[in-house]
């Protein structure tokens, strides 16, 4: 059976969906953009310019779509979703990139146990008033034991058991607990939690150590996971050295000596004891001073053993 | 120069939370503003592409002395500002002046820093009112078309290529409702000057590429799209002329700076899953198998055999096949078998 011309009478009726052009188009499904390379024919665009923008608007169009409903498809209340492929064409972003977060604690355990994430609501059934109430907030079911106007106490409880100041009590510790959790969290992240500063002091102490040797540490026992150093040699000064280099280096060792910047190493100065003395004489002798208070110890030291030594006989 | 905001509630850190860096971005918001002098034809085409932009355009009422291409003038600071404020990284600045009528300036911006910027000239428009034609959904994503052969061969097309593909369909999706689909943004050059043809851009370096009047004017047009029955599951588009038409005339452009670019230009590392599935370059010694594991092959190299390093079998020494002569060929066979093989053979045997 010659099924060609009832084929042919079915294309007649239908018009082309198919594209030619000399280069073909250039479609980016994904970012739903469709690149005609073909150069703009003078003599259509000077005949008609509307319609030749138009048709070939058409064209381009139609080789988009063409490949649109070619793409796998999944039904939605709307219509046909189709699953765009990545995007050929990338466009520069608006924001950088952002940081990957290091999992919290909780968030390592969790996943090396595979517990998922419940999300749990706000609202929760509650059997014995059958509503929904709170969990949290506004007449939350966690604040119950303080709202209640009647508690049951427990048979060997102290006179002035206090139910509600107890079940608030409980509740500010929860969330203090939550809170101090939630700052060693960010602190890790950020790379100040407890292990990184031990190992910090660690690192500092080694390096002070290797440099105090005269070999800067070259011969010294390696233990593991110590950093490599490299470069780091000791420095000899010329044996011959100019008379003024040697009388400017010791004038400068004396003076960075007495100086007071941080860099000297001596012990802490009286003057960096945790007590203010001026202050303390101030408050001690109440406002009159330190020789006041000097009188005032040696007159009293003086009356006093008198005194007592009188008292004694 | 903005206070960094500290959050006071929920509702405010939620706010400031959805401001944070994505790794798949939102539709770049736009702020439409005008310079000190505006005139008609500019506001009216900043209304026109404000109803395509919309839900994700701002338009800032009061006039601004705002001029993007004057470094000296505290412009860039200004729209730095701005974009912090707003959260929005497009700006579209209307302004006419005597030597530049009717002309926008497209500016984009990363980082809160401006990335590059493109200067057009508006010779004539036609708004969506003169189009007595159904229109397409506000905010529905429209259909992007570009036509000329400059848009991958010239530097300025290409700009203007990547700056309307931002400022209309910026944002990725992974699916997208077909019957949605009811626009497309045609955008399309004048036939090339022979000029631009035929100039090498690295014969004269020194000399500026090209003078603008040389570049070709632009035709942006909006149609909105018919499926009609084809008798194959593609249906056949028909396009009706819709919203604004406007003839665009390139003017000054400011390219990106090279390092903004290469960290603009960042993708997020391919999460294991994406390489699973077959995203990613194909590597070739790496393949999924049916089981849905990914399975590398080392390749070692052509191994010399007669020098590997085998167990020593006291009993395959030569000095033992004495004791074995009796059994008959079939071993014989064997043993010659052994010889001929490698050691490896051997081992196999046992």
């Amino acid at each position: 059976m010659d099924v060609s011309g009832i084929l042919a009478s079915h294309a007649a009726k239908y018009k082309s969906v198919t594209v030619e052009k000399e280069t073909p188009l250039e479609v980016d499904a994904g970012s739903l953009m469709v690149t005609d390379l073909n150069p703009i024919d003078e003599e259509s665009y000077n005949a008609n310019l509307e319609e030749h923008l138009q048709s070939l608007a058409r064209d381009g169009a139609q080789a988009l779509f063409a490949s649109l409903f070619t793409l796998p498809t999944r039904p939605s209340a709307d219509g046909p979703l189709a699953q765009l492929p990545p995007p050929t064409y990338q466009l520069p972003r608006a924001k950088p990139l952002p940081k990957p977060k290091p999992p919290t604690k909780w968030e390592v355990f969790a996943s090396a146990k595979g517990i998922q994430k419940k999300v749990r609501d706000k609202k929760e059934w509650d059997e014995e008033k059958q509503e929904w109430v709170n969990r949290w907030g506004r007449d939350g079911k966690n604040k119950q034991l303080e709202d209640q106007w009647i508690t049951e106490v427990p048979l060997h409880a102290d006179v002035d058991f206090d139910p509600r100041k107890v079940a608030r009590d409980e509740r500010k510790a929860r969330v203090a607990k939550n809170e101090k959790q939630r700052d060693q969290n960010l602190a890790r992240a950020a790379g100040k939690g407890p292990r990184e500063e031990r190992k910090r002091d660690i690192e500092k102490t080694l390096a002070t150590t290797r440099i105090s040797t005269a070999s800067m540490g070259k011969f010294d026992k390696k233990l593991d996971g110590e950093k490599k150093v490299r470069g780091v040699k000791r420095k000899f000064d010329p044996t011959e050295a100019p008379i003024d280099h040697e009388k400017e280096a010791s004038l400068a060792l004396i003076s960075r000596m007495e100086s007071d910047s941080k860099k000297t190493r001596r012990e802490p100065q009286p003057e960096e004891s945790v007590l203010n003395v001026r202050k303390a004489v101030r408050f001690a002798s109440k406002g009159r001073g330190g020789i006041a208070l000097g009188r005032e110890s040696a007159g009293g030291r003086g009356r006093g053993r008198g005194g007592r030594g009188r008292g004694k006989r | 120069m903005l206070r960094t905001v500290k959050p006071k509630n929920a509702r405010s850190k939620r706010a400031l939370d959805a401001r944070l860096p994505k790794e798949i971005e939102d539709t770049r918001t736009a702020i439409f503003v005008k310079g000190t002098h505006s005139g008609e034809v500019v506001n009216n085409v900043m209304k026109e592409l404000m109803a395509l932009k919309r839900p994700h355009a701002i338009a800032f009422n009061k006039k601004n002395a705002i001029y993007p291409f004057d470094a000296a003038s505290g412009s860039t600071d200004s729209l730095e500002f701005w974009s912090n404020k707003n959260d929005a990284s497009m700006f579209v600045v209307g302004q006419t002046t005597k030597k530049r009528p009717h002309g926008l300036t497209f500016v984009r911006m990363f980082d809160g820093k401006v990335l590059d910027m493109m200067e057009v000239g508006v010779e004539s428009w036609k708004g969506m009112a003169e189009f007595k034609t159904p229109k397409s959904t506000p905010g529905h994503k429209p259909l992007m078309h570009f036509a000329s052969e400059l848009f991958d061969t010239h530097p300025r097309f290409i700009q203007l290529k990547s700056i309307l593909m931002s400022f209309f369909n910026g944002e990725e999706v992974d699916s997208i409702c077909l019957p949605g689909l009811e626009h497309i943004i045609s955008v399309t050059c004048a036939p090339t000057p022979t000029s631009l043809n035929s100039a090498t851009p690295n014969m004269y370096p020194n000399q500026t590429p090209s003078a603008p009047e040389e570049l070709p004017k632009v035709h942006v047009r909006t149609y909105t799209c018919k499926l009609l029955a084809s008798g194959t599951r593609i249906p056949r588009v028909e396009l009706t002329p819709m919203g604004p038409s406007l003839d665009l005339v390139m003017r000054r452009h400011q390219p990106a700076d090279l390092e903004l670019v290469k960290q603009a230009m960042k993708r997020p590392k391919l999460k294991k899953t994406d390489v699973e599935k077959g995203l990613g370059k194909r590597k070739k010694n790496l393949e999924v198998d049916e089981m849905g594991d990914l399975r590398g092959r080392v390749h070692v190299g052509k191994q010399d055999l007669g020098k590997l390093q085998t167990r020593k079998m006291k009993g395959l020494k030569s000095g033992f096949d004495v004791e074995d002569q009796e059994v008959g060929s079939g071993e014989e066979e064997e043993e010659e078998e052994r010889e001929d093989g490698g050691p490896k053979k051997r081992r196999k045997a046992e």
